[in-house]
């Protein structure tokens, strides 16, 4: 009991995933067999359109992006600053910052990460090594997309009596970036909105808020 | 993590329907229907059109039958390219080029004797 209180927001998010990743195949799945019956076709079962290009290139699609995000905050927070958001550090505080403020090496503690305390590659891996999955995962997330959408393109163009384009073609066609660009849109103006809004509103005992009573000039500082 | 990159891996998997497609079907059923147009089995080849096309293709009070024997397709050949995305393929013979879609009982035609027209739709002697 006291494991899951321990680790209940994962779990939660976990359990909400799952049920929207399962929710999205259902209403997918209704939702193509109708364009299904339209064009002739026939119906297909939730399995199969579970393991379809059309659900992989709609699961892709928005995975892609929401890595995006969140490598780019990452990344992006090193190096710049917005006064009075919780999400920034303190200006003046840009860049990697000193062991000493990172606890590494000579500076690690004795609960540090064993790889805080190495030296050279291994070190400079571990300091990066949230940036770099987010990043790996958006670019896997991303290739998913193209293979998973171009596969679904060339579906439709099948369909409506049209010649299949190669992955080259597909990767600088309309559809991949309209996918891409309308998901990048959207995640980036969520950042934005996180950034600003924060410095002047409050969620009292969300970590993600700063405290109720902080002025809105204080920065990086979480409740 | 683990999970995620099975995730991702299946994604790709499932998305990738062009890589190790089975074109032999598509083909084999493109051959079958050119196959029986030319031996004047017209009933065979409505047999292996797709049901919106086979309905859509005869003028009132005519059959499929004579439809397809009015329309006279060339010779098929044999099969030079096949494309096979998802539920759809397009095969290329020698003579024609044809339009199939994967249902419950296998290939069938949507659409045949098709010509190019640029990046616009074939046009196609029978379609649906």
């Amino acid at each position: 009991m006291r494991r899951i209180k321990d680790n209940a927001l994962s779990i939660a998010f976990l359990v909400l995933f799952l049920a929207c990743l399962a929710g999205q195949a259902v209403a997918g799945r209704l939702d193509y067999n109708e364009r299904q019956l339209v064009n002739g076709g026939e119906p297909v079962s939730l399995l199969q359109y579970a393991f379809s290009s059309d659900y992989a290139v709609d699961v892709a699609e928005n995975w892609q992006s929401e890595y995006l995000q969140f490598f780019l905050f990452i990344m992006v927070t090193v190096w710049l600053v917005q006064r009075g958001s919780p999400e920034s550090k303190e200006p003046g505080k840009e860049g990697a910052e000193s062991d000493q403020e990172q606890l590494v090496g000579a500076h690690a503690r004795p609960g540090s990460p064993a790889w805080a305390r190495a030296k050279g590659l291994r070190l400079r891996l571990y300091s990066n090594s949230l940036g770099l999955t987010m990043g790996v995962i958006f670019l896997l997330s991303w290739g998913a997309q193209s293979v998973a959408g171009q596969a679904a393109y060339n579906a439709e163009r099948l369909a409506d009596l049209r010649d299949p384009v190669g992955w080259g073609s597909y990767v600088t066609s309309p559809d991949f970036w309209n996918r891409s660009l309308q998901n990048w849109q959207s995640e980036l103006l969520a950042v934005l909105s996180m950034v600003v809004l924060s410095i002047y509103l409050r969620q009292r005992g969300s970590p993600e808020s700063k405290p109720v009573g902080a002025p809105h000039s204080a920065t990086g500082v979480e409740g | 993590m683990r999970l995620l990159v099975g995730a991702l891996l299946a994604a790709l998997a499932a998305g990738c329907a062009g890589c190790a497609a089975d074109t032999a079907g598509p083909a084999r059923a493109a051959e079958r229907f050119h196959a029986a147009l030319a031996s004047g089995r017209f009933e065979s080849a409505c047999g292996l059109l797709a049901p919106k096309t086979a309905e859509k293709l005869p003028a009132p009070g005519r059959t499929c039958a004579d439809a397809l024997r009015e329309q006279r397709l060339g010779p098929g050949g044999r099969p030079t390219e096949v494309s096979v995305w998802d539920d759809e393929a397009q095969v290329r013979l020698e003579g024609d080029t044809l339009f199939l879609h994967h249902f419950g009982d296998g290939w069938r035609v949507v659409a045949a004797g098709c010509a190019p027209v640029r990046d616009l739709p074939y046009e196609c002697g029978v379609e649906n």
